[in-house]
C-alpha cells in the first residue's frame, strides 16, 4: 500500500487532467477552436474554493455551483462566437482566458490576486475523481451515441453540409460551449477542493498548451481519446525523470509530429484502423474506403 | 500626482495652468503610445500578412520576434558593434520564421483547408513551445539585459513634447518597413505572384508559380518584421526575457480583430489605436484593470462588427449563422 501511496498525488493530476481534457473535446468535436477551457477551470476552481473558504458552504454545494457557473460562462461566451468561423473562437477565446486571469489578479480582495487562495479544506479525493471522471465519460458517450453527437460530428466534417442538412450550427456550438463550460467548472472545482491551493498562475497559458495536447495527441472522437493524451503527455515524462527538463520541447515536437502525420491522434487512429481491418475481412473484394483525416 | 491634489476656485489664474499641464501630459501620453503603436503595427504586419497568404495564424510569431530580441543580445555581448547585431538577428529571425513554416506548416498543406486551419493552429503552437523552452534553457530562466551605454540616451523637444532618440529611430524604421512592404505588395512582380497564391493557390500553380516558394518567402518577410520588432522592444524597454513574446501575441490579436483579420491598412491604423489605449489606460487607471479592458475591447469589436474596422466579411464565417 505504501508503495502505491506515492502515487496518490500523481494519479489525482492524472485524473483531473483528464476531466480537463474531456471538456477541451467537447469543443473541438463539435467543430469549435475554442481554448476556453482553463478560463472556465478558473471560473469553477476560484467559485468553489471562495464559496467554500469565505462563505463556509457545503463542498457539494459549492461544486454544483461551480459546474453551474462554468456552463454559465460557457454559453455566454458562445454568444458573440457560435458565429464566427475558427480562427475567430481560437483568437478570442485565448483572449477570454487573459481576460480571466486579469481579473483573478485584479479582484485581489476576492480572489487573493497574485498569491490566490490557500488553506481550501480538502474534501475531495481519489476516489470523488475517479466517479467523477467515469461519470464525465459515460455522460459523453451517450451524448456521442446521441443525435447531438451526430450533429456534432456533421459540424466538424464539413459546415456546409451540415448546414444544408438542417442543423443549425450556431445552436450546436453554444451547446458544445455549454457542456465544455460545465465539465471545465466542474473539475476546476474538484481541483480546488483537492489540491488545497489555488492561484491565477495555475490557469496560464501552459495550462492551456497542456489541454490542447492531450487532445491533438490522444484524439477528437473518441471518449478514450483524451485518456490515452493524459497517459502518453503526463505519465512518460514521469516515468522517464531523466528527461523531465526536457519536457516542454517533448511536448511541442509531440504535437507538431503527431498532427502532421497522425491528424485523428492515437487513439482515432486506431479505432479507425481496427475499423477498417473488420470491414475489410467482411467483404474481401469490398472497394476501398476513402479514409480523409478529420 | 499633485496636479489632481487640490481644485481651486473657478476663474482662479492657477486653473488655466493645471489645465495645461494636464493637456501637456496626455499629449505626451498620446505621443508614447503612437511610437508603442508603431512597433505594435510592424509585429502584427508580419502575423497578418503570413494570415492573407497562408490562412493559419503563426503562433510561433512571438517566438520568432523572442529569439531576434535573444540572439541580438548574445551578439551584442560577444562584442558585436549594436547595428551589426541588430541587422544579424534580423536576418536570423527570417532564417527561424523560415524553419517554422518548413517543419510546421509544409507537410500540413496536403490537408483540406478546414483540417489544415487546426493542425496548424496546433502544430505552430509546437513549434513555440520548442523555441520558447529552448530559449528558457538558454538564459537559465533570467531576463537579460543590455550592457549600459549600448544605445545612446538622448533626448528632443518636438512641439514641447519630449522624444527619445530611440523613439525617432523606432518610427523612422517602422515607416521604412512599412513603405517597403507597400511597394513589394504591389509594385513589384514578387509581390504580384504572392497576391496570386494568397488569392488562389491552385490557379497560380496552374500559371506556373511556385506555391511553395511563394510561402517561404512570406515567412522570411514576416520574420524579419518580427525580429526588427524585437530588437526595438527588447531597447527600449531593456529586458528581455524566453516568455517576452506570448504578451505581444496576445496583444497582436487584439489588434487584428479590431482591423480585420488580413487586412494591412486595418492592422496598422488598430495597432496606433491600441498602443494609445494601453498608454492611456496604464497612465489614468487603476492598475491591472489595463488589460481588461484591452482584452475586453475585442469581445466589443466580435459583438459590434466582427470583420473589424476594414476586414473583409467574407472572412467571418463559412456559411451563416442566423439560423
Amino acid at each position: 500500500m505504501s508503495f502505491l501511496g506515492q502515487y496518490i498525488p500523481l494519479l489525482d493530476t492524472v485524473l483531473l487532467a483528464v476531466g480537463f481534457a474531456f471538456s477541451q473535446q467537447v469543443v473541438l468535436r463539435a467543430g469549435v477552436f475554442s481554448v476556453a477551457t482553463a478560463g472556465f477551470a478558473a471560473i469553477g476552481s476560484y467559485c468553489a474554493a471562495i464559496l467554500v473558504t469565505r462563505l463556509e458552504w457545503h463542498p457539494l454545494f459549492a461544486m454544483a455551483a461551480a459546474c453551474l457557473f462554468g456552463a454559465l460562462t460557457g454559453f455566454l461566451l458562445a454568444q458573440p462566437l457560435a458565429r464566427l468561423r475558427g480562427i475567430y473562437q481560437a483568437i478570442a477565446t485565448l483572449a477570454f482566458v487573459q481576460i480571466v486571469i486579469a481579473v483573478t489578479l485584479f479582484a485581489e480582495p476576492i480572489t487573493g490576486g497574485g498569491l490566490g487562495i490557500n488553506n481550501i479544506p480538502k474534501s475531495v479525493g481519489t476516489g470523488t475523481l475517479a466517479v467523477a471522471v467515469l461519470v464525465t465519460a459515460y455522460i459523453l458517450h451517450s451524448v456521442k451515441q446521441s443525435g447531438v453527437g451526430r450533429a456534432f460530428d456533421a459540424i466538424h466534417q464539413d459546415e456546409t453540409v451540415a448546414a444544408v442538412l438542417g442543423i443549425s450550427i450556431r445552436k450546436y456550438q453554444t451547446l458544445a460551449f455549454l457542456i465544455s463550460g460545465c465539465i471545465a467548472g466542474a473539475f476546476g472545482g474538484l481541483q480546488a477542493l483537492n489540491t488545497y491551493s489555488i492561484a491565477p498562475t495555475t490557469f496560464s497559458f501552459a495550462f492551456v498548451i497542456m489541454v490542447l495536447g492531450y487532445i491533438v495527441v490522444g484524439g477528437r472522437r473518441s471518449v478514450l481519446g483524451p485518456v490515452v493524451g493524459v497517459a502518453v503527455l503526463t505519465l512518460l515524462p514521469e516515468l522517464s525523470r531523466f528527461m523531465a527538463e526536457w519536457r516542454p520541447i517533448l511536448t511541442g515536437a509531440t504535437m507538431i509530429l503527431i498532427s502532421t502525420y497522425l491528424p485523428l491522434g492515437l487513439a482515432d487512429t486506431l479505432i479507425a484502423r481496427l475499423r477498417m481491418r473488420r470491414l475489410s475481412h467482411a467483404q474481401p473484394e469490398g472497394g476501398h474506403s476513402v479514409r480523409t483525416p478529420s | 500626482m499633485w496636479i489632481f491634489g487640490g481644485r481651486s476656485a473657478p476663474g482662479d489664474p492657477s486653473e488655466t495652468c493645471v489645465g495645461r499641464i494636464v493637456a501637456w501630459m496626455i499629449a505626451q501620453q498620446i505621443l508614447n503610445g503612437l511610437i508603442t503603436g508603431s512597433v505594435y503595427a510592424l509585429f502584427a504586419l508580419g502575423f497578418t500578412l503570413v494570415f492573407s497568404v497562408n490562412r493559419v495564424l503563426n503562433l510561433a510569431h512571438g517566438a520568432v520576434f523572442m529569439s531576434a530580441a535573444l540572439l541580438s543580445y548574445y551578439l551584442v555581448m560577444i562584442g558585436t558593434p549594436f547595428v551589426i547585431a541588430a541587422a544579424v538577428a534580423t536576418v536570423v529571425a527570417g532564417g527561424i520564421s523560415m524553419v517554422v513554416e518548413f517543419v510546421a506548416l509544409r507537410r500540413l498543406r496536403r490537408f483540406s483547408p478546414h483540417v489544415m486551419e487546426f493542425a496548424a493552429l496546433v502544430t505552430t503552437l509546437g513549434a513555440d513551445i520548442v523555441l520558447v523552452s529552448l530559449a528558457h534553457k538558454l538564459t537559465a530562466a533570467q531576463t537579460v539585459r543590455f550592457p549600459f551605454g549600448t544605445f545612446p540616451n538622448q533626448f528632443f523637444l518636438l512641439f514641447g513634447l519630449r522624444i527619445s532618440l530611440l523613439q525617432i529611430i523606432i518610427v523612422l524604421s517602422v515607416a521604412c518597413m512599412l513603405s517597403f512592404l507597400v511597394f513589394y505588395l504591389y509594385r513589384t512582380s514578387a509581390g504580384l505572384r504572392l497576391r496570386a497564391v494568397a488569392s488562389s493557390d491552385r490557379a497560380s500553380l496552374l500559371l506556373g508559380i511556385n506555391p511553395n516558394a511563394v510561402y517561404a518567402q512570406t515567412f522570411f518577410i514576416s520574420g524579419i518584421m518580427a525580429g526588427i520588432a524585437g530588437v526595438l522592444i527588447a531597447l527600449s524597454f531593456n529586458s528581455i526575457n524566453a516568455h517576452m513574446g506570448e504578451s505581444y501575441m496576445l496583444k497582436t490579436f487584439v489588434i487584428i480583430v479590431l482591423g480585420g483579420l488580413g487586412s494591412v491598412p486595418g492592422c496598422v491604423l488598430a495597432a496606433l489605436f491600441f498602443g494609445v489605449a494601453q498608454t492611456l489606460c496604464v497612465a489614468y487607471l487603476p492598475p491591472g484593470s489595463a488589460d481588461i479592458i484591452l482584452y475586453a475591447l475585442l469581445f466589443g469589436m466580435l459583438l459590434v462588427r466582427p470583420a473589424g474596422l476594414m476586414g473583409n466579411a467574407a472572412n467571418i464565417s463559412v456559411v451563416g449563422r442566423n439560423a
